[in-house]
């Protein structure tokens, strides 16, 4: 009765979300001469698949409506844009869509069946190693970083694999601990804890990624913060990190070349400097409202459709839609909190704090990049960007993440 | 023609986005509202008085555990929120106040005291902590947070 | 409970990295993007330019001053004048972006004017065109020719305006430069390295001390202060608080009026006026006349300065012949002149009559108005009569024009570089025709040129004005 009252509200935010992505399918549709019929089937599909899932979660209280239909907007915003910059590009992203919706599902079903999470920790770490080696021998580069896998012409991005073990690496650390110290020596506990975290991270630097470590370095400092009762691993932590990145600007050349980029792209316009002031070329000409979907210019942004789609946004969107795609982030992150906070279970409550953390840092430091506030490393943006390992990954992450809220809902305090 | 609707249409855009988000906060502040208002068990800590002993033989009626309010009267009086006819306390004996997330105990002027962890309660309240033993009349409580099942009437 | 106190911190943080962002990216809208936008590496410059056709611009009657022409798949822009419109067009170049009317209205020109208004989205959908819009000047193509022939060989600037409503009918600044782009590109390096500063649009940034001519405003707060039959006795030379006041050339006229010192430029005279009014008079004047003031214009615009906090008796002195630290623009002095003219009402200065589409709907159009009423009528018209005496019989007389009465001032500046030599001074002439009913305002400088304004700017004002006048 009170979900059929909330239905009628005129403004109900599930008739924005219909509106919107009718308004943004009509007018891809109008777009070409002929008209684009794939792009109402791939509207229609999108369309079709969101409500399913709102329907699905709204009647067998699946987890949190709220975050389901802030990343229904996120994904129909990042759909419009892939779609207005290639409609091949959109057609495909559509495909890994309905195939993250099914992970989505699948992941909510078997992490509810088992139990046994905490008891294999070890499992998580044995697991980015081997995946690391996997992609040492089989690997291809892409844009300098060695972390691709190609299976029957398939690509797995295996660093956001390894950021999913991440997470669970820590939550199953944290709510085994006590028993942990118990049996062995507190120091040892800390110390092999401490160097695993390192060495999941340290894999990627050596092929060459720098976007997935910095994340998951943020993620592991905020984890410690939160969870360690003594802040001085916190503090040793920061200035291991200080003394990481003072190396890291004297001696590899990369990140030098990064950090001139972001001082001053203007020096090396034609070269460091390239690709940031292309997008920031795009993000001005874009002003408050946007040039408009199909009026902008946004194929001149390297990379627009994984790292710079932010870029594209606001060209098209303009600054509002921008901070519209950033307000969205924020209250997807207000309801993982939320979430966490609600749970008594520590692995439950670490396992959605670091999922959140997952996905807010990732959306933060690739449109701080973009817009140079911060270095730029090429990530993707949650839900937005073109990518279907990044699609199944963060959807798999969803699924888990409306798990744990389902379980909080049904049982009392997970 | 395109063009025209899109120059249109971005402005619809930002119109539905930030509606879409406005009703998403909006909703989620009722959501907060109404999660408080049901009990505030759920963010706050939910104290009770438990009785933990009465000197000499009880002549009168005395509840296991009583559930404490924002304000929690205490005396002989029926006018109390929670009465009790011993006839060692005054009408009204003291009371018990929540501020926030603390709970003061405060003397009334009785007759013959309030008594906190052995000591008598002077004319200024004092804050209370968990597991707190406080004495009037013949009977003996425990200011103690609510555990597992406990009747939720309000008194 | 500890850790979820922590949640909530890491919770703030995450808001705070938030919040930055929006900021960040609202303060790059606001006051980044406009300095950087027109950077050549934009390349959706380029790709205006390549696709649509960049509008033209035409004086007041049709005469085309710049235009683009496709050559194969790229355009180039046109300008059949060469450099005279440099100071007012500027340029449009691939490799050093644009300038002036060519930047300011570039999303006109290039037909990237966002539909803001119903109104824009209509004329949208009435005609969309390939081609830019044309923007149609408030300028007379003879006018600005003659003025750029009658300047040639000096540097300065020459101000043409109608004082009625503020349109601006010629305004040349010396030297200029040619903006077509290949020239622009061969000789970049030197136009910017030049001592001359051919990049300087003296009119409109260009600031110098007004000299005599600022002896028009000095008499207004004069007139105003009921100080107009006060006489003083001229002997060629007032000493002030220890420092020498002289006439030019020496020359000593008796007891004399302020019409008369007008007439003759008496500096003895107006220093000694200047040390009466003092210095809230003068400096009410002078704001009253617009100096420290920011006028808006289609262009870059100087306002002029008038620095005092304090004023001594010798800077009171100074500023009643127009010297000290005071300095203004050459399109300033011609909005002075113009106001004298139109009854006391200063008119905002404007360029751009109008910009119509290709087929021909009016997106935005130019319309006098009022800046501001320096002066009482009565007063804008006892100046008038005393400017008529200078044109006259004082030491205007070359401003003279055949059958027309002519009202004017002229001047000779001292500046930075005179220090008491006279071939470094400014020569000035301001003035406006016909005397009893004003339909063309000019103002004249020649800078650093030693020759004194009667003599120097003086004809080629009266010249201008006579073109204009007969002209119609």
């Amino acid at each position: 009765m009170k979900a059929f009252k909330t239905l009628t509200k005129p403004l109900n935010p599930l008739y924005m979300l219909v509106l919107f992505d009718i308004l943004a399918f009509f007018l891809l549709y109008i777009r070409k001469t002929p008209f684009d019929t794939q792009a109402l089937i791939v509207g229609g599909a999108l369309l079709a698949g969101t409500l399913l899932i709102y329907i699905l979660t709204g009647i067998f209280q699946l987890g949190d409506r709220y975050m389901l239909l802030i990343t229904a907007m996120l994904i129909s915003i990042g759909e419009l844009i892939l779609y207005r910059l290639d409609s091949s590009l959109g057609l495909k992203q559509a495909i890994w869509l309905g195939v993250s919706f099914l992970v989505y599902f699948l992941c909510y079903g078997l992490f509810g069946l088992i139990t046994f999470w905490k008891r294999i920790i070890w499992v998580f770490p044995l697991l980015s190693v081997l995946l690391f080696l996997l992609t040492m021998v089989f690997g291809t580069t892409v844009n300098g970083s060695k972390n691709w896998i190609f299976i029957k012409g398939m690509s797995i991005q295996t660093s956001e694999i390894i950021k999913l073990l991440f997470v669970f690496f820590l939550a199953c650390y944290y709510s085994q601990r006590e028993r942990l110290m118990d049996k062995y020596p507190r120091i040892w506990v800390t110390l092999i804890f401490m160097m695993l975290s390192y060495t999941m991270m340290g894999l990627m630097i050596l092929q060459r990624e720098w976007g997935t470590p910095m994340l998951l370095f943020l993620v592991f400092t905020l984890m410690l913060y939160i969870f360690e009762k003594d802040l001085r691993l916190f503090l040793l932590n920061g200035i291991a990190a200080a003394a990481a990145s003072a190396v890291g600007l004297l001696f590899v050349h990369h990140i030098r070349v990064r950090v001139e980029a972001l001082v001053n792209p203007w020096k090396d316009i034609a070269g460091k400097g390239y690709q940031i002031t292309q997008s920031l070329f795009a993000i001005g000409s874009g002003d408050f409202f946007g040039r408009g979907i199909g009026l902008g210019r946004p194929d001149f942004i390297p990379d627009v459709k994984t790292d710079f789609i932010f870029s594209a946004i606001c060209e098209e969107m303009g600054m509002f839609g921008g901070a519209a795609v950033i307000l969205l982030f924020l209250l997807l992150a207000y309801r993982g909190f939320k979430i966490a906070l609600e749970c008594s279970d520590t692995f439950y409550k670490a396992l959605a704090l670091g999922i959140t953390l997952i996905f807010a840092f990732q959306a933060f430091i690739i449109i701080a990049g973009v817009i140079k506030l911060f270095l730029l490393t090429g990530i993707t943006l949650p839900f937005i960007s073109y990518g279907g390992s990044s699609m199944v990954v963060n959807f798999a992450a969803m699924g888990i993440l409306q798990r744990i809220a389902a379980l909080r809902e049904t049982e009392g305090g997970c | 023609m395109f063009e025209i609707v899109s120059s249109i249409f971005k402005y619809a855009f930002t119109l539905i986005i930030y509606i879409f988000i406005y009703n998403i906060i909006r909703l989620i502040l009722m959501d907060i509202r109404s999660m408080s208002d049901k009990g505030r068990s759920g963010d706050m800590p939910r104290y009770v008085l438990k009785l933990s002993g009465v000197k000499g033989i009880a002549d009168f009626v005395i509840e296991p555990v009583y559930d404490l309010n924002k304000v929690t009267t205490i005396g002989r009086a029926v006018e109390n929120t929670i009465t009790i006819e011993d006839d060692f306390l005054s009408a009204t004996h003291a009371r018990i106040i929540r501020k926030r997330k603390n709970y003061y105990l405060q003397d009334d002027n009785s007759t013959n005291g309030t008594f906190l962890n052995g000591k008598r309660l002077g004319k200024r309240r004092v804050r209370l902590k968990d597991g707190d033993q406080i004495h009037l009349g013949r009977c003996e409580f425990l200011f103690v947070m609510e555990k597992g099942q406990v009747s939720h009437e309000s008194i | 409970m500890k850790t979820d106190k922590k949640i909530v911190h890491a919770l703030l943080v995450i808001c705070l990295l938030f919040s930055m962002l929006i900021v960040y990216l609202t303060y790059f809208e606001l006051f980044v993007k406009d300095k950087i936008i027109s950077n050549s590496y934009n390349q959706r410059l380029n790709a205006d330019n390549s696709s649509v056709l960049r509008g033209s611009i035409l004086d007041r009657n049709g005469e085309v001053l710049a235009k683009s022409q496709f050559k194969g798949e790229t355009q180039e822009r046109v300008y059949p004048y060469g450099s005279l419109y440099s100071h007012i067009i500027g340029y449009n170049s691939r490799v050093y972006g644009k300038s002036l009317l060519e930047a300011n209205y570039n999303d006109y020109l290039s037909n990237r004017y966002d539909a803001h208004t119903l109104m824009d989205i209509l004329a949208k959908l009435e005609g969309f065109d390939p081609a830019g819009a044309n923007l149609t000047l408030t300028l007379d193509h003879n006018l600005q020719a003659q003025a750029e022939k009658l300047m040639r060989n000096l540097k300065g600037a020459v101000v043409v305006m109608n004082p009625r409503t503020g349109e601006i009918l010629a305004m040349v600044s010396k030297p200029d430069f040619d903006p077509t782009g290949s020239k622009l590109e061969a000789s970049w390096r030197t136009l910017v390295e030049s001592p001359d500063s051919p990049f300087l649009s003296r009119a409109t940034q260009g600031l110098y001390a007004p000299g005599s001519t600022f002896k028009v405003v000095v008499s207004a707060s004069a007139l105003d202060h009921g100080l107009a039959d006060k006489v003083y006795k001229d002997t060629g030379i007032t000493t002030i608080d220890g420092k020498e006041f002289r006439n030019a050339g020496g020359k000593a006229y008796g007891e004399i009026n302020l019409s008369q010192a007008l007439s003759v430029s008496s500096n003895t005279y107006f220093a000694r006026l200047g040390t009466d009014l003092g210095a809230s008079a003068l400096k009410k004047a002078a704001e009253a006349f617009g100096l420290e003031k920011d006028v808006p214009f289609e262009l870059p615009f100087n306002k002029s300065r008038f620095p005092y906090k304090e004023m001594s008796q010798t800077d009171l002195a100074s500023v009643g012949i127009g010297q000290g630290k005071i300095l203004v623009t050459p399109l300033h002095m011609a909005m002075i002149a113009s106001s004298i003219a139109n009854d006391g009402v200063m008119m905002q200065p404007w360029l751009v009559k109008d910009i119509k589409t290709v087929n021909d709907i009016t997106l935005q159009e130019g319309k006098p108005r009022v800046l501001a009423q320096p002066i009482s009528a009565q007063t804008a018209q006892a100046l008038k009569e005393m400017m008529v005496d200078v044109v006259k019989s004082g030491t205007g007389k070359k401003a003279a024009i055949k059958g027309i009465t002519v009202a004017g001032k002229t001047g000779t500046a001292q500046n930075e570089t005179t220090g008491g030599k006279k071939e470094q001074e400014h020569a000035w002439f301001i003035g406006f025709a016909p005397a009893d009913d004003p339909t063309v305002a000019v103002a004249v400088i020649a800078e650093y040129s030693g020759s004194s304004g009667g003599d120097l700017c003086a004809p080629i004002a009266g010249k201008l004005m006579a073109a204009w006048l007969n002209g119609k």
